[in-house]
């Protein structure tokens, strides 16, 4: 594990920890409806300064938080094309389970592989802490997921070919 | 599983069940099918104990141009029909009352190897031309829509090459991983007299250059050199030929089984995703534990 | 339905003078001197301090934010590691809050800047701010 990565999660960590502050605030465009501000993005005031947290060019996160809502996106490391159709499978695979998932965006926020939406009504149901403990243990656990995939392949592969190939000697 | 049968199952299943039968034969009727699109029919008209079994395979012209009549006449003899079934390329007449005498296990196991007996033709042909010191021509087999065999023999060696075509990008991805482990495990001693492979991506290779074939971006060339000694006349050789053959069908499906096994491991992660995020909800004061009371 | 963006205006701080480009360039020339004269002496804590003076603000002033934000990432680049706590001991709360902004500025270029020395900032800053700092990046409407 590289060293950059405990700081990485740490400055997640605070940051998120910082940004969850969501309070009930319903719509100032139309009566009676109450919208998460971020997604709406239809009164500035509610919306609050997005900040990037990032390890290096492939891993960053992207927080925006506004007066009832904070979307994270986070940006997943693909260093090669098979980790690349690995992140995207597994994403994808979770984004079609959003609804289980309570706070997972169903589509992610371009530039990034997978967003979350947290919302006033989240923070009041669940602890504020474990929301963001879970946050960061899906960012550990997602590296360390592809890689494991990764490594599975290529041990299948290797089995397969040579299981193949030594039927002819 | 990691290796596929050469013999088709379910056919050998139905013969061997057939075969051995003691009452009366039934009317039959049965349509089966197995890779590359090849599907075999197996049924009986007027008389309960002739069974028709024909094989309907897309790229049997090309292989009767390459001598597969006359594989198939030397493996089946006179069950082989020289006009086969309408719809069908090959079909074989089994009667069931001549069988007396005839070493039933062997017809069986012979029988589920139409398809390999009809594609080994070329394969025989350019060994053939390579015992006798020639070239032959490049023999084109399309066993599938977009996806060939090329067989070449030369005078010092067998050049077989497949293109294959992977249908979504996740397959072509994880077919290049295995790819290239094909290309890297003759490095290890104990597979180092295995057949060489070179796998090219997009471009045909230089052998295939007289074709003509254009790049595309999902398509792969695996090409395997044999050398005489893959090819021993005798078991040496029909083994090598059921092998070369289900390249393509072993590949893709470990790549298959691998999708699988990714999509159960994901299944897993997700499982225990949920676990975490539900931790983060407070027991309901309803779920806490029944407060104890006395008296 | 109110104009938003005239709103918006209100939120930023008119207090501050309204400053040409130029007049914002010449100052951040000058002060990348400066900068660069304490670096080159080993004099890390001021070159910091001296980076984090006057930030242009105003959303016109983009091209003046943007040589800006250079100066300071040549800042924080200099020290050791060791001397980042140091640094940000002798710091005030208000030059500790700019500090932070330009923390998740800089990050958010990680193919510009080294984002693992600026990993090391934020956390050391955390450490003697707490998330206030963090909280005051998100909502001051004056951005570096």
């Amino acid at each position: 594990m590289s060293n950059t990565l405990r700081p990485y999660l740490t400055a997640v960590r605070a940051t998120l920890t910082a940004a969850m502050c969501l309070e009930n605030f319903s719509s100032q465009v139309v009566e009676r409806h109450n919208k998460p501000e971020i997604e709406a993005q239809t009164t500035k005031e509610s919306l609050l300064t997005p900040v990037v947290i990032s390890r290096n060019e492939n891993e960053k996160v992207l927080i925006e938080p506004s007066i009832n809502s904070l979307r994270i996106s986070i940006k997943i490391k693909q260093a090669d094309d098979l980790e690349r159709v690995l992140a995207h499978m597994f994403t994808r695979f979770l984004m079609m389970r959003a609804e289980n998932f309570v706070i997972l965006r169903r589509k992610a926020i371009q530039g990034y592989d997978i967003s979350f939406l947290i919302t006033n009504f989240h923070t009041e149901a669940m602890f504020k802490h474990k929301l963001v403990d879970f946050i960061i243990q899906f960012m550990e656990e997602v590296d360390k997921e592809i890689s494991e995939m990764k490594l599975s392949i290529n041990a299948r592969a290797r089995i397969v070919a040579e299981s193949y190939l030594s039927q002819f000697s | 599983m990691i290796l596929l049968e050469e013999r088709n199952r379910i056919l050998e299943e139905t013969f061997r069940e057939r075969f051995n039968r003691t009452d009366e034969p039934e009317k039959l009727f049965l349509t089966i099918h197995d890779f590359d699109g090849v599907s075999y029919s197996v049924e009986t008209k007027d008389s309960k104990s002739v069974l028709f079994f024909s094989m309907s395979m897309k790229c049997y012209p090309e292989l009767r141009a390459y001598g597969a009549d006359h594989v198939l006449y030397r493996e089946y003899g006179s069950l082989f029909q020289q006009t086969p079934e309408p719809g069908f390329e090959v079909t074989l007449r089994i009667d069931e009352t001549q069988l007396g005498g005839v070493d039933k296990e062997a017809l069986i196991k012979k029988l589920a190897l139409l398809k390999r007996n009809a594609l080994a033709a070329p394969f025989e042909a350019a060994f053939q031309a390579q015992s006798e010191g020639q070239q032959t021509n490049i023999m084109t087999v399309n066993y599938r829509e977009r996806e060939a065999i090329y067989i070449m023999g030369f005078p010092d060696r067998v050049t077989v090459i497949f293109s294959t075509q992977f249908k979504e990008e996740t397959d072509q991805i994880f077919g290049k991983v295995f790819l290239q482990e094909f290309v890297d495990a003759r490095r290890q001693p104990a597979i180092q007299n295995a057949p060489q492979v070179l796998y090219s991506p997009r471009e045909p290779p230089l052998e295939l250059r007289g074709l003509r074939l254009s790049d595309a971006e999902n398509v792969g060339y695996v090409t395997f050199v044999l050398f005489p000694r893959h090819f021993t006349p005798g078991p040496i050789r029909e083994e090598t030929i059921s092998r070369i053959q289900l390249f393509r069908d072993y590949l893709h499906y470990h790549i298959k089984a691998s999708k699988a096994y990714m999509h159960s491991r994901m299944r897993a992660r997700v499982e225990s995703f949920l676990k975490v995020l539900n931790r983060a909800k407070p027991e309901k004061p309803d779920d806490q534990k029944e407060k104890k009371t006395f008296g | 339905m109110a104009d938003f963006d005239d709103d918006y205006e209100d939120f930023v701080d008119t207090s501050i003078p309204a400053r040409s480009e130029y007049e914002l360039n010449a100052g951040i020339q000058d002060r990348s001197n400066q900068v660069r004269g304490f670096v080159s002496s080993g004099r890390f804590a001021e070159a910091v301090a001296k980076a984090l003076e006057d930030p242009p603000a105003g959303r016109d002033a983009q091209g003046a934010k943007d040589k800006n934000l250079q100066v300071v990432m040549e800042a924080l680049a200099a020290p050791r590691g060791t001397d980042i706590p140091v640094i940000v001991k002798q710091l005030a709360p208000y030059q500790l809050d700019t500090l932070m902004k330009f923390v998740y500025r800089g990050m958010a270029y990680p193919e510009a800047f080294n984002p693992s020395v600026l990993l090391t900032w934020h956390e050391k800053v955390t450490e003697v701010t707490g998330l206030g700092s963090i909280v005051r990046v998100l909502t001051d409407r004056q951005t570096v």
